[in-house]
């Protein structure tokens, strides 16, 4: 049995290798997207083109446009004196976010009332603004807070009394003290391209011999279904782990992301995701009948697992009946796996959770693909 | 280019799309799962963001503060710890993003000097998210400190009406609630068209190579050009309705408002399947190999639609050599003009420029796959 | 299955010249100084081993690859400088099955009719033509996948006759086929070229060359003979054939190998052809030599050369030559 699945093995590696362009192909793309995705995904923003209109033109309401002002995530564009040039600003897309304070702020603020600041958002240039609007109710909330303070102490010094009542937060960032968006992205990128590549090769890998008529011919021999697949995907492995290895390295030396957790977790998981992944491509190519059929069923299946992951969108925010698709998702653990080993040092006793999902999501898929494929042999 | 032979091929490829049912169905559910799974899990608010305890007084005050947190609907307690092993623990294990943390002196404090502090320890792999969460833990820490405040205040015989002096309000422009849903929508289908695009055509040459159909077809005397018209034809019919679904969806679903025209929409939406399905197309007269044609297309489509489009990461905020590449990636362009025709209500002089560098870059992947297309087999 | 009616030398101008071809890919010769011509109406069969390269000259005429030097002519235009005018009078079978599977006989007709651009007005009556003659009556809605080879073939055959070319390259259109329907598929042929169609058929049945007016035998890329097949026999063999049949073919073959006048010795089928100088006096002399060493043939004959020992003979002897050669 090991004499034919070697067989099998020297054949795909020599089918593999042979092709100049499938070289090409396996090396240039993952490498090419880490570079790429690695300088895009991000979500910090910084000098977000920002218009402000201050038409209470008071101390407190000027000491609040400085806030924002002084702060290197908006870049004040305009300070406009009406509405109509706001609404203007944001029309013609000079602006993301715009800022209004209405005439009587200030009174509002002293009489001790809630005084609003109104925030707009260009619809279609929303994403920035959006996430701007985070720092933005972060400048606000800490104006809140100073001005609380200072009226408070005013009032008690007029009033004679020495008390003064404060809560503070201060924060303590854990893992990534500078908030580098990069080493939250980059290893996050690399469990993607893997994925993407490592399915796609595998889900066309049987499919191919179904439809150029090759299989026909292997299933004659005494070759055994199991001893097939094995064949089949072993290749894979080697070539998954070869890509998730390139990428890797080239993450850690170009974008100098940290590696503070052990390595061989960090294999050990990634040896476990490519088994489901392999799983995963193995599935499709066992439904499929033609190679166009496992490319459709990619698109189908790849881009809901890559962005139902937790690689940009927190799962916390999905709808709950989403959020349980998840947990059949091997990407999400490995997320987990990955930023943990590079980012936190954490090993096996915090990462079995995960590592054990996607050795039954892999052994579960293998499984079934098995089982379909001996079907389709009858 | 005789119509003739136009129809003959455009005929011949609708026998084969109906032939494939898999594929079809495929095609046309993608849309409606997409959507859904896009448009739900998709999200750039924060909401439920998991927050762990640490009470290490237990005291009415600190509940009290802790009590604020429970009733932020941005936050949601998973975990109150009891040892800091154990916070270590959750914010390894990825079970909290941020942990507040109160210290066994906390009312003593408050008490004494009048002013207390608390920690949030913020999971910084993720920096995005901690930063805004720990925006919104400030706002209500302070909601909290002014709480604490006026009670204060108002035992002394103070009568204060509120210490909150000041609260951010979002008004988004051409919406009144802040859902980024209405945001993202429209970009999930620019991606979604772009992937059904890029799925329907980019085989569709190079199968016929591998089947050997196109041997034959060589020695005919039809023409590259008619090869390519009558092939994408179908194709386009089959983007139609897809486009149709989803933008359906995307209105009568999502709710997304659309403010714009039929038309504006149709002749966008025409002209961006002109190009995706070209370059599908082109990929595969270059690639004689399915396998080869899918990693190119998956390379060129896949990622590069859902991260340098601009639907989720802001393209402004990417580093300049990224900015210009993006200028390559098609899908951006469809981006801007969905968003501008729901939101906005643009028309077509509005959307003159993206408009204008679709239509290059389908002028341009049009002549280039007609004259790619070789009538040899070397 | 006799040879074919000769070739209407009426008005005849040579349909398709080969002259000097040369293909090569990379360092390999695939063609090697190729030059041939068939008349109009005329059988050719190209015969050769697998990757002797006829599938390759047959593309070069079709205009599917481009030759590295000399020139192809079919039906007067250059196939290098208008490869897109040879394509209309041109049919073509290419040697992997080329109609779509996943379409049904008449799908796969209408589209060639409709490709080739034949008359909408006599579009019916030429596929009526087509499936009668691939024998595919009452079964035009099944799909081509569900049909077995020999149809398969002669549905391909239909497709390429369509437009009515003057001249036909066939690739190996039997290949795989079973023998009735590979005779079947011959007098198709022949129906065709006594309308004056010029056919090019390659074929790795040697055989095959008894259905054509003349075949030309081609290996590792060159020609190595080319005439009608009485030609071919006659002065092709450089020797009389006997059949040889014994019980141990074996070592009968190795103390042949030196025994006096023979000239060569191969095995065929169960039984022995020796090819000898003069066939009466081996005859004569054989089974004495023969007994010699202890082995008793059943019966010696003298034997008709087929096109299949020319054929042999002749490659043995080309290798041999290339051997010296190099």
């Amino acid at each position: 049995m090991f004499g034919r699945i070697t067989n099998m093995l020297i054949k795909e590696f020599i089918q593999l290798w042979r092709d100049k362009w499938g070289r090409f192909r396996l090396i240039a793309p993952p490498v090419i997207q880490l570079l790429l995705f690695g300088y895009a995904a991000t979500f910090e923003v910084y000098h977000v083109p920002t218009a402000v209109l201050d038409l209470d033109r008071t101390q407190e309401s000027r000491e609040l446009v400085a806030r924002f002002t002084s702060s290197n995530r908006l870049n004040i564009v305009r300070r406009a004196q009406t509405q109509d040039e706001i609404d203007a600003v944001i029309d013609r897309s000079d602006a993301a976010v715009a800022l209004v304070i209405h005439a009587g702020f200030a009174n509002l603020l002293r009489k001790g009332e809630t005084a609003p600041l109104q925030v707009l958002v260009d619809g279609t240039n929303s994403n920035t603004a959006l996430i701007a609007l985070g720092y933005i109710n972060t400048i606000a909330a800490r104006f809140s807070q100073d001005y609380a303070a200072d009226l408070a102490q005013r009032t008690l010094g007029i009033r004679g009394m020495t008390e003064l009542i404060q809560v503070t937060i201060e924060q303590r960032p854990w893992y990534n003290p500078d908030f580098n968006g990069r080493w939250f992205f980059v290893p996050g990128v690399i469990a993607t391209i893997t994925l993407v590549m490592v399915v796609n090769l595998t889900a066309f890998a049987v499919v191919r011999e179904r439809e150029v008529g090759t299989l026909e011919q292997i299933m004659v021999s005494p070759i055994r279904p199991a001893e097939f697949i094995l064949g089949k995907t072993v290749p894979f492995f080697v070539v998954g782990m070869g890509i998730a290895g390139l990428v890797t390295i080239v993450g850690i030396l170009w974008f100098q992301i940290p590696f503070v957790g052990n390595p061989l977790v960090f294999v050990f998981g990634t040896m476990i995701y490519l088994l489901s992944l392999l799983a995963l491509g193995l599935l499709i190519s066992t439904v499929c009948a033609t190679q166009q059929q496992a490319f459709a069923t990619n698109f189908f299946v790849v881009n809901p697992l890559f962005t139902l992951s937790g690689f940009s969108f927190p799962i916390s925010s999905m709808p709950d009946v989403l959020q349980w698709l998840t947990y059949i998702n091997p990407l999400r653990y490995f997320l987990v796996v990955i930023r943990g080993t590079f980012l936190k040092g954490i090993g096996v006793g915090i990462l079995w959770p995960d590592l054990l999902a996607m050795a039954a999501i892999a052994a579960v898929l293998l499984a079934i693909s098995i089982l379909r494929f001996r079907k389709s042999l009858e | 280019m005789k119509i003739r032979r136009l129809k003959a091929i455009a005929v011949k490829e609708i026998l084969q799309i109906w032939r494939d049912p898999r594929s079809l169905m495929i095609a046309l559910l993608m849309p409606f799962t997409q959507m859904f799974l896009l448009g739900y899990g998709v999200t750039l608010d924060l909401k439920h963001i998991p927050v762990c305890t640490f009470d290490r007084e237990a005291s009415q005050n600190s509940q009290a503060l802790l009590k604020h947190f429970e009733a932020s609907s941005y936050f949601a307690i998973v975990r109150n710890v009891r040892t800091y092993p154990a916070l270590t623990a959750a914010i390894d294990r990825a079970d909290c993003k941020i942990a507040i943390v109160i210290p066994p002196d906390f009312s003593e404090r408050l008490n004494d000097s009048g002013s207390s502090s608390v920690q949030a320890i913020l999971d910084a792999t993720d920096d995005n998210t901690a930063n805004i969460a720990f925006g919104y833990a400030l706002a209500v820490v302070s909601g909290y400190a002014a709480e604490v405040a006026l009670d204060a205040l108002s035992r002394q015989g103070h009568q204060f009406q509120q210490i909150q002096p000041m609260t951010v309000q979002s008004r988004v422009w051409f919406n009144e609630d802040l859902e980024s849903r209405n945001f993202i929508i429209p970009g999930v289908v620019a991606v979604i068209m772009a992937l059904i695009g890029a799925q329907l055509t980019s085989l569709t040459i190079s199968r016929e190579w591998e089947r050997g159909t196109m041997e034959l077809l060589i020695s005919t005397p039809v023409k590259p050009s008619e090869v390519m018209i009558g092939k994408l034809g179908p194709y386009l019919v089959l983007g139609w309705i897809d486009a149709a679904f989803c933008l359906m969806l995307a209105a009568l679903w999502f709710e997304v408002p659309f403010r714009g025209t039929i038309l504006t929409l149709f002749v966008t939406t025409t002209l961006f399947l002109i190009v995706v399905l070209g370059i599908g197309y082109l990929l595969s007269v270059l690639i004689r190999s399915q396998i080869g044609a899918s990693q190119i297309a998956l390379l060129l489509t896949m990622l590069p639609t859902t991260l340098l489009s601009g639907y989720v990461f802001p393209i402004d905020q990417m580093p300049m050599a990224i900015q210009d590449i993006t200028y390559l990636v098609y899908s951006r362009y469809y981006v801007t003009i969905i968003k501008a025709i729901f939101l906005k209500g643009a028309d077509i002089p509005a959307l003159a420029a993206p408009i204008l560098f679709l239509l290059v870059y389908a002028t341009a992947v049009m002549v280039l796959a007609a004259r790619a297309f070789r009538k040899s087999l070397d | 299955m006799t040879s074919p009616a000769p070739p209407d030398q009426a008005g005849n101008s040579d349909q398709v010249i080969a002259d000097d071809l040369i293909k090569r890919f990379g360092a390999f010769v695939a063609v090697d100084h190729v030059s041939f011509r068939i008349a109009r109406g005329e059988v050719m069969g190209f015969l050769g081993p697998n990757g002797a390269g006829k599938s390759t000259i047959i593309r070069i005429l079709c205009g599917l690859l481009r030759a590295s030097g000399g020139r192809a002519s079919v039906a007067g235009i250059d196939v290098s400088r208008d490869p897109e005018g040879v394509r209309q009078r041109i049919g073509y079978m290419s040697q992997k099955f080329s109609l779509y599977r996943d379409l049904t006989v008449e799908e796969n007709l209408r589209f060639f009719g409709g490709i080739y651009g034949v008359p909408r007005a006599e579009l019916g009556a030429r596929m009526r033509f087509a499936i009668d003659m691939a024998g595919l009556g009452g079964r035009e809605r099944a799909l081509v996948a569900t049909l077995a080879g020999g149809w398969q073939q002669r549905l391909a055959l239909g497709c390429a006759v369509l437009h009515r070319p003057p001249i036909l390259f066939l690739d190996e259109p039997t290949s795989g086929v079973e023998p009735a329907s590979r005779r079947r598929f011959w007098d198709l042929i022949h129906s065709l070229a006594s309308d004056g169609v010029t056919v090019l058929v390659s074929t790795h049945y040697m055989d095959e060359a008894e259905y054509c007016h003349r075949a030309a035998l081609i290996n590792h890329g060159r020609l190595i003979a080319i005439g009608s097949p009485a030609q071919l026999k006659q002065t092709a063999l450089g020797g009389e054939l006997l059949l040889v049949e014994c019980d141990a073919p074996g070592a009968t073959l190795a103390a042949l190998q030196d025994a006096p006048g023979v000239r060569d010795c191969s095995v065929f089928g169960d039984a022995l052809h020796v090819l000898v100088g003069d066939a009466g006096k081996s005859l004569a002399e054989l089974p004495e030599f023969l007994a010699a060493k202890g082995l008793r043939p059943r019966r010696m004959a003298r034997i008709a050369p087929s096109l299949e020992d020319v054929f042999v003979q002749l490659i043995a002897a080309d290798a041999a030559s290339r051997r010296e050669a190099a």
